[in-house]
């Protein structure tokens, strides 16, 4: 009916009085564009945290890990033979919904060429493992299902440590190396990995350039004393799905071990210090954010409070040519969305703004994409319904001769 | 034929705090369709008072009131709204244009207060009026661009526009100079010779004098 008109005289108010206006709505813009900005951040988080998965081998790649023994093991804790390679060929029987099992042997050994020597991790594992990771070589080959069967004394060197055992990648191949006391042989040098979530926050993947890869039966032969595993590296079956692979997982293991002594995850969970860093930094921009819109809120509700105030005539005039009590509150609040809708559409600007800068110097990737465009004018619509209520109840509840008595 | 208005008995108290002001004490009246009335009395007597009841824009506390053959009395909020859209044209002493539309969009405002008329016939009515009042040529200017006496006309073709059965008017020339105020007058006791029905509130005796009957309001009371 009067939505028009109304349109009309909020924009007319906006126009009449445009420094008050900016002013007041300034906790509006301000939270609408803290919001913009954090929304948009988090996009391209979200986005990258996508490109990260599929890095570390794309969704449906599954992690078990052996849990640390507790400090004082429960009978059935104790009973358990934890995660084995026996573990790993019997998932590899029995589980169908994995399409790749991969059984993983960790630890910190010695690693010696000439005179350059360090403590670094070697990886003992299978040739499923650059399969299920993704990974290639950068020079040389893989593990090899004979090495596997040979127990061969042969090792895939990260980029890093073939960088820094023998001064270039490529250099390394086919020369003999020292890992804990054996001596190896570099078959193959993998790609250098890198992926960055932030230009601060360094190379996510820096870990797996500084280690070694061995046989899995030479590890366990030279090394260790039984056949327990540190991890499992898992693939699950695209028509299967990653949660459904868990499921299945979690319960064979379970049964075997009678105990949950097992983690498993999907591959790509970030926990790293970075990330928390990304939260906080958006958690403060967020309660800015509120901050500012409710206090906006309030100093909307105000105005417009002392607005209705001063029309009281013009109230009481429409209510006398027949406007109904709805129709005078509809009318009020209809203005006032107008202008806080207004003030939603500096906000997104000015949010597009810092947007652009945070991402500048921060070198992350955000993108203002049109859905947290539109979230920021209902947003600001919403902060205009709600800020609007009670002025339009107070305009709607005026008689008619009260109002045109006034003044 | 059946009294336009006809009231029995009307009676308003304000309260305030607790103190009962008694504003009107009992008016009986009728005006008859065609009539051209004048409410006349010394300040505070209850003028505006009555007319507010009889306009619709307020109840009163007691006494009945009949409307063009409506019992308006027992009405409230949304159908009283109606009844003013419907049955009552008000002149204000003040105007009360609404400063932000132009003087076409105010006339046609209770057009838009009373819902499914099309733009297009509110257009036409609002303009028809304008002509006819000779305010064609201030069709889209703000209010605040306009003399006062062309204001109040503009006002009186607002309250016209949804062919009233009643034209009320509170002191309309009340904050207008002599000369503008007569140019009131004359457009009211024109509208008078074409049919319309109107109620006007005057304390100015000249004014009342060009009224065909004139209803004495003292302390609340009809007096002659
Ligand atoms: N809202 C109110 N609250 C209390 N008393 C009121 C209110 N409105 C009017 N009155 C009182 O009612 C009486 C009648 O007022 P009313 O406005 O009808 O007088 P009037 O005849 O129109 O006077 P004037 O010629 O000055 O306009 C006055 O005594 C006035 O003070
Ligand atoms: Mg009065």
């Amino acid at each position: 009916m009067t939505i028009y008109e109304s349109v009309l005289a909020g924009l007319e108010e906006v126009r009449r009085h445009l420094g008050q206006t900016l002013l007041s709505l300034l906790g509006l813009i301000l939270g609408t564009g803290s919001i913009v900005t954090v929304l948009a951040l988090f996009g391209g988080q979200g986005e990258l945290t996508q490109q990260f998965i599929e890095e570390v081998g794309g969704v449906g790649t599954i992690i078990v890990s052996d849990r640390d023994e507790a400090l004082r093991p429960t009978a059935r804790e104790l009973a358990s033979k934890r995660l084995t390679y026996r573990d790993a060929a019997f998932l590899k029987a029995r589980a169908r919904s994995l399409l790749a099992v991969s059984p993983g042997w960790a630890r910190n050994l010695a690693y010696r060429v000439a005179d350059v020597s360090f403590e670094g991790q070697v990886i003992g594992t299978v040739p499923d493992y650059a399969f299920i990771n993704d990974i290639r070589p950068l020079v040389g080959r893989y593990l090899s299902d004979l090495d596997l069967r040979q127990r061969a004394r042969v090792t895939v060197l990260g980029w890093a440590y073939a960088d820094s055992l023998f001064g270039t990648a490529p250099r390394a191949l086919h020369q003999l190396v020292s890992i804990g006391d054996r001596s190896f042989r570099v078959v193959g040098v993998m790609e250098r990995e890198e992926f960055y979530f932030a230009a601060w926050s360094g190379n996510a993947l820096a870990y797996r350039n500084r280690r070694a890869y061995i046989p899995i039966t030479t590890a366990q032969t030279l090394f260790s004393p039984d056949d327990r595993l540190s991890f499992l590296t898992l693939k699950a079956r695209p028509e299967h799905g990653a949660a459904a692979a868990e499921t299945e997982v979690t319960s064979l293991l379970f049964a075997r071990h009678g105990v949950e002594d097992f983690d498993i995850r999907a591959s790509g969970q970030r926990g790293s210090e970075d990330q928390q860093f990304f939260l906080l930094f958006n958690f403060i921009f967020l309660v800015v954010g509120v901050v500012s819109l409710f206090t906006g809120g309030i100093v909307i509700a105000n105005i417009m409070l002392a607005s209705v105030v001063e029309r009281v005539r013009e109230f009481g005039t429409r209510m006398a040519l027949g406007a109904t009590a709805g129709g005078i509150f509809t009318h009020v609040l209809a203005e006032v969305v107008v202008v806080t809708i207004l003030g939603g559409v500096l906000g997104l600007a000015l949010g597009t703004a810092l947007t652009g800068t945070v991402a500048h110097f921060m070198q992350m990737p955000a993108v203002v994409t049109p859905v947290i465009a539109g979230s920021a004018i209902v947003t600001a619509a919403v902060v205009g319904l709600l800020a609007g209520i009670y002025p339009a109840l107070r305009a709607a509840r005026l008689s008619p001769v009260e109002a045109l008595r006034y003044g | 034929m059946a009294a336009l208005i006809a009231a029995r008995g009307l009676t308003k108290t304000y309260r305030l705090g607790q103190v009962d002001v008694p504003a009107l004490r009992g008016v009986d009246t009728t005006v008859d369709a065609g009539e051209f009335v004048a409410i006349v009395g010394p300040s505070g007597s209850g003028k505006s008072t009555l007319m507010h009841i009889l306009g619709c824009l307020d109840t009163a506390t007691a006494g009945s009131y009949h409307l063009d053959g409506e019992d308006v009395s027992r009405f409230a909020g949304k159908r009283l709204a109606q009844v003013r859209n419907r049955k009552v044209g008000f002149v204000f002493q003040t105007f009360n244009l609404m400063p932000r539309l132009n003087v076409e969009e105010n006339v046609a405002l209770p057009l838009k207060y009373r819902g499914g008329v099309p733009r297009s016939e509110r257009r036409e009515r609002a303009r028809a009026l304008l002509e006819r009042l000779g305010l064609s040529h201030r069709i889209g200017h703000r209010p605040d661009e306009l003399s006062g006496g062309e204001r109040q006309r503009v006002a009186i073709a607002r309250a016209l526009v949804g062919s009233p059965a009643i034209l009320m008017a509170d002191e309309p020339t009340g904050n207008l100079d002599s000369h503008a105020g007569a140019e009131v007058l004359a457009t009211i006791e024109e509208l008078h010779r074409d049919g319309h029905t109107i109620v006007m509130v005057t304390h100015d005796a000249d004014v009342a004098a060009r009224a065909q009957r004139t209803i004495h309001i003292a302390d609340g009371r009809v007096v002659a």
